[in-house]
């Protein structure tokens, strides 16, 4: 792939998915089926019905193809149509979400996700659907030696049919896992694991593990029309030795962290040091599904070592 | 190399008497295979499902391939264009609606 001038990747780029060529890796965040009869290993909320990832030519009734950034084809991340209100746990199918499964590479410590997106709500009613995204984002699960964490930031777009238009960043939570996982005690997702799903909602649209960036607030280009998309650069570089935020980059945009700031530090989990999964996800406001869109998506690291 | 994709489209879905599964984009795909999976049936229950495509993903007209099964069945469909879902009903021996839960997967090669 001609990497294009939005992208600003670092030194060695470890894949470059441009939805041109496939999937590249990509596909529906599904729980691990282990339980008997293959059932899924936490059921603390409804963790099977989210929307389905595919290939989009992004294709309207009135429009027609909309396309890529580059090409014909990007990554859509549809919900379903549903949603619960903003202060309860997500309601089953409200989000859609698509992870890629890679490891980090030797002597990594510096790691920066990017990509193209826009987002939207179906077209299929008139006038606009802006108000019916609540919101979109992305972030890392990764594990060290010492902790698994998932740095990563949420554009909050709108609440209960409130515009907010405003990015969070995942942050440390002290949630009891009780808080963390809606009740239970005996959750599988320690406290500041998956907190795309997990940690007390309000109706604000805060979380549990998200923290506001100050001078966050943003209206990116949803557009006039529920059928036309403005391809929109975003950027995250984390601090893989810090387990720190370095910079956020979206649009025209640089948002800066507060200083150390970091997700979570959970404990490890067996079995998975040293994954790298970027996800990506969209959560619906209102009844009607939501789309993210992707095209492309550039995962780079520095090693500071000449190879 | 073709590219080759199999989405689930439904897990384990819960349907109250109307299916419509979830509006997928595929045209990049040349064929398509819809399995259909159909859990915990009583005797006499079983799904009604038309294939159906789309120019838009909003508005559908039937394909004309039929799935009708009690258990587990597929159906292929070629020149579809960008959409594809099944749509359909679930009855009961005597024909009367019932609640089911379906699995449905999507493949798709081109």
């Amino acid at each position: 792939m001609q990497l294009s001038g939005y992208f600003d990747p670092l030194p060695r780029v470890l894949v470059a998915d441009d939805f041109d060529n496939g999937m590249s890796g990509w596909l529906d965040l599904r729980p691990n089926f282990v339980a008997p009869d293959f059932r899924e290993h936490s059921d603390d909320i409804d963790l099977i019905h989210w929307g389905p990832t595919m290939l989009s030519s992004a294709t309207f009734a009135f429009g027609g193809t909309h396309g890529s950034a580059q090409g014909t084809y990007s990554l859509k991340i549809s919900s379903r149509a549903s949603a619960a209100p903003a202060d309860q746990p997500p309601a089953p199918g409200s989000m859609g979400l698509a992870i890629k499964r890679l490891a980090v590479p030797p002597r990594a410590h510096r790691l920066r996700i990017e990509a193209l997106f826009a987002y939207k709500a179906e077209q299929d009613r008139p006038g606009l659907g802006v108000d019916d995204v609540r919101a979109f984002g992305f972030f890392v699960d990764l594990q060290d030696a010492e902790h698994r964490f998932m740095p990563g930031v949420r554009y909050v777009n709108a609440v209960d049919g409130r515009p907010v238009r405003a990015w969070q960043y995942y942050s440390a939570t002290d949630a009891t896992d009780a808080e963390w996982n809606y009740g239970a005690t005996d959750g599988w997702h320690k406290p500041g694991v998956d907190p795309q799903w997990f940690g007390r909602r309000s109706a604000d649209g805060s979380t549990d593990a998200t923290t506001w960036f100050d001078e966050g607030a943003q209206h990116l280009i949803y557009n006039e029309s529920d059928d036309k998309l403005n391809w929109t650069p975003l950027s995250l570089t984390i601090d893989l030795r810090t387990r720190r935020y370095e910079e956020f980059r979206v649009g025209g945009r640089i948002l800066t962290f507060p200083d150390g700031a970091h997700p979570t530090l959970a404990p490890a989990y067996d079995d998975i040091e040293g994954l790298l999964n970027p996800v990506f996800f969209v959560e619906a406001d209102t009844d009607r599904r939501v789309s993210l869109f992707l095209d492309s998506v550039v995962i780079s690291v520095e090693t500071g070592v000449a190879s | 190399m073709k590219t080759f994709s199999t989405s689930v489209v439904e897990l384990r879905q819960r349907f109250d008497q109307t299916v419509e599964t979830h509006p997928y984009e595929c045209g990049w795909a040349d064929e398509a295979l819809f399995f259909v999976e159909l859990h915990d049936a009583e005797p006499g229950e079983r799904v009604v499902l038309r294939v159906q495509l789309s120019a838009d993903g909003i508005r559908w007209l039937d394909e004309g391939t039929v799935i009708e099964t009690a258990a587990a069945s597929f159906a292929r469909v070629t020149h579809f264009g960008g959409f594809l879902r099944l749509a359909g009903t679930a009855i009961r021996a005597d024909g009367g609606p019932i609640s089911v839960t379906l699995s449905v997967r999507l493949a798709l090669k081109g």
